[in-house]
């Protein structure tokens, strides 16, 4: 699923999935902006066929905590 | 497909190397997504699209912004006129409500000014839909909007269109087409659903713009326009499909070419066509019959050849796998559609397919377009009877009408250079404005030619642009219809364009060919000509001549008329 999950952001950043690391965020990735944050939320939703809270929104802050996040939808 | 399957797709689908078709998307909201979903849409048909964004909230600013744009469409939202109108505007006085009104007419009027020279202008109508339905009677908004729309339809502007956005939100249901949660946080409003549907509902245009519009639409008989077998069934236990029938009666009334290809005997076809008392379909709206037992690739092929059109502007309809599969395979440019198991989703299948051949302004030569299609298919067969090509032309008492900066031609000549792809030298596409500012203009002279012969009047079939320059004319343009290809017509064209040039003053005359995909047949014209070559390259290649060296070929069976 992690590697799912690297591959939406992949293709909605539009870089390389190995530039995607578990620690990687708006921080590290320039290509990751407040845009791109709504589309990796609407392509993660489409992927995994979950509804994101907008709590979860705010938290999706990392790599890391996208993964807990979309693990604790799925259920 | 998922949204990050069309983002991954769009971008291996983009053509650095290509023109691109530059669309501009402004919008008082944020529409970021509309980016990738409206290229998409596109490219999958060989569009080279581009789009870029305007501001957020920015309509009026960046309507000065861009320039050398094909296509501008706008998302103006009624509840970002003032942020949250679609819970203030109850509360607004008569007088708030009508100053807001005539704000944004005047913003209307600007923008429009601003853009009148792109060539497509597409905005949406006003809508409250999402915020509003639950409202039994009238209210505030539904006032805002109606007098918005009103104006908006009063607006005669040439290149505008306007989009019944409230058809595409029907369609994807109003709550698949909104995000609520980003239009609080960001002011985004509209889902990837509502994007996929909205681009697929104004594709037409953007089609037409590029000369991808279908031109025939050809049937298999069998349970295709009929339901049954009729060697099987007989003639009296088949059932036509009448919608189906009806709706390709319009279409060819419009000027589209209905074919048939079926596997039967071409008799007992004939008999159903001209007896059968429900079909609907008759002899004079069916423009070519391939009935026979041969396999569908050659008949399809043997079709497009003789209508001289190309196979990707076909669009083919069979409820066989096989033969729906075969074509698909051997033919991929074709459009094939395979009448579906219900009889109402065919009806629905054949509405959306109208779509594919688009064509709002209607000029004489579509209407009479099925007659002319009929002609060359006799033509064609006269044309192997003979034998001899210039016997067969000198017989056919071939006559050019000629007309000069004709406003009257405006919508004919603009959809020639939107369709003309095989015999077309530089495949410049221009809408009515650009011709209109042609015609309008004394460096240029549009010339476009009629061609009739003894079997009927082809209408408006070709099109010079000369552009005057520095001493030199230049042929920016020139375009024949297929129509009326293979009757040496393009050597009496080159002629009277010659004679144009001479009587201008000018010596030079110079040209050029820009090689695509379709345009292989006239990549030594300007040779064939007596041009001399300048440049060339992979691409293009450019020529000039000194009009008093022009000799031509002399056809004089070929007349020559001034058209006004």
């Amino acid at each position: 699923m992690e590697n799912r999950i690297k591959n939406v952001l992949a293709d909605v950043l539009m870089i390389d999935v190995a530039l995607i690391k578990d620690d990687a965020s708006a921080e590290t990735i320039e290509e990751w902006d407040s845009l791109k944050q709504m589309n990796i939320v609407i392509a993660l939703e489409e992927e995994f066929d979950i509804v994101l809270t907008d709590d979860d929104v705010i938290e999706m802050l990392n790599v890391r905590l996208i993964n807990y996040i979309v693990q604790e939808r799925i259920g | 497909m998922k949204y990050s399957e069309i983002l991954k797709a769009n971008r291996l689908l983009e053509n650095k190397d290509s023109s691109t078709y530059k669309i501009t998307i402004l919008s008082n909201i944020m529409v970021h997504q509309a980016k990738d979903l409206c290229e998409y849409s596109l490219r999958v048909d060989n569009v080279n699209a581009f789009v870029q964004l305007g501001d957020y909230d920015n309509i009026v600013q960046d309507s000065l912004k861009f320039k050398e744009l094909n296509a501008v469409v706008i998302f103006w939202e009624m509840y970002n006129f003032i942020d949250g109108l679609q819970y203030k505007s109850e509360l607004l006085s008569q007088k708030g409500v009508n100053d807001l009104i005539i704000k944004i007419k005047i913003e209307i009027d600007i923008v429009f000014n601003n853009f009148n020279d792109i060539s497509l202008l597409i905005i949406n109508k006003f809508s409250n839909l999402i915020f509003n339905q639950y409202e039994l009677s009238k209210n505030k908004s539904d006032f805002i909007i109606d007098e918005l729309n009103k104006y908006l339809t009063s607006k005669n502007q040439i290149n505008l269109q306007i989009i019944d956005i409230d058809k595409v939100i029907a369609k994807a249901s109003i709550k698949r087409s909104v995000d609520l949660r980003y239009f609080y946080s960001s002011k985004t409003l509209y889902s990837i659903e509502f994007y996929r549907e909205y681009f697929a509902h104004i594709k037409p245009l953007f089609l037409l713009a590029n000369g991808k519009i279908k031109k025939a639409l050809i049937f298999d008989c069998d349970n295709t326009l009929w339901k049954g077998v009729l060697g099987e069934d007989g003639f009296d236990n088949i059932k036509m499909f009448q919608e189906v029938q009806y709706l390709a009666k319009i279409l060819s009334k419009s000027g589209v070419i209905i074919g048939l290809c079926s596997k039967n005997n071409a008799k007992d076809i004939d008999e159903v066509i001209q007896n059968h008392k429900n079909m609907i379909l008759k002899s004079k709206d069916i423009v070519i019959k391939k009935v026979n037992w041969e396999d569908k690739v050659s008949n399809i092929k043997a079709i497009a050849k003789e209508l001289n059109i190309g196979l990707d502007s076909l669009v083919f309809v069979d409820d066989s796998d096989f033969e729906v599969n075969l074509i698909k395979e051997e033919l991929p440019m074709v459009k094939v559609l395979q009448v579906p198991k219900k009889e109402c989703e065919y009806n629905l299948l054949i509405r959306n397919a109208m779509n594919l051949f688009y064509n709002p302004s209607q000029t004489k030569e579509d209407l009479v377009k099925v007659t002319m299609y009929k002609t060359q298919v006799q033509r064609v067969n006269q044309e192997q009877k003979i034998g001899n090509i210039e016997e067969y032309l000198k017989s056919l008492k071939l006559e050019i009408t000629t007309y000069i900066d004709d406003i009257n031609s405006v919508a004919r000549i603009s959809q020639m250079t939107q369709k003309t792809n095989q015999f077309n030298l530089t495949t410049k596409r221009y809408a009515h404005k650009d011709i209109e500012v042609f015609i309008n203009n004394d460096n240029y002279t549009v010339l476009a030619i009629g061609v009739n012969d003894k079997f009927g009047d082809n209408g408006i079939v070709g099109l010079a642009i000369l552009e005057y320059n520095n001493n030199i004319a230049y042929i920016d343009t020139l375009l024949m219809s297929c129509r009326v290809l293979g009757r040496n017509i393009e050597y009496r064209f080159m002629d009277i364009i010659n004679d144009i040039v001479i009587s201008k003053g000018f010596e030079k005359l110079s040209s050029n060919y820009i090689k695509t995909l379709k345009n292989e047949q006239v990549s030594d014209l300007y040779d064939r000509y007596g041009f001399k070559i300048l440049e060339k390259d992979e691409e293009s290649t450019s020529y000039t001549m000194l009009v008093k060296r022009y000799k031509g070929k002399k056809l004089e069976y070929i007349r020559i008329k001034n058209g006004k």
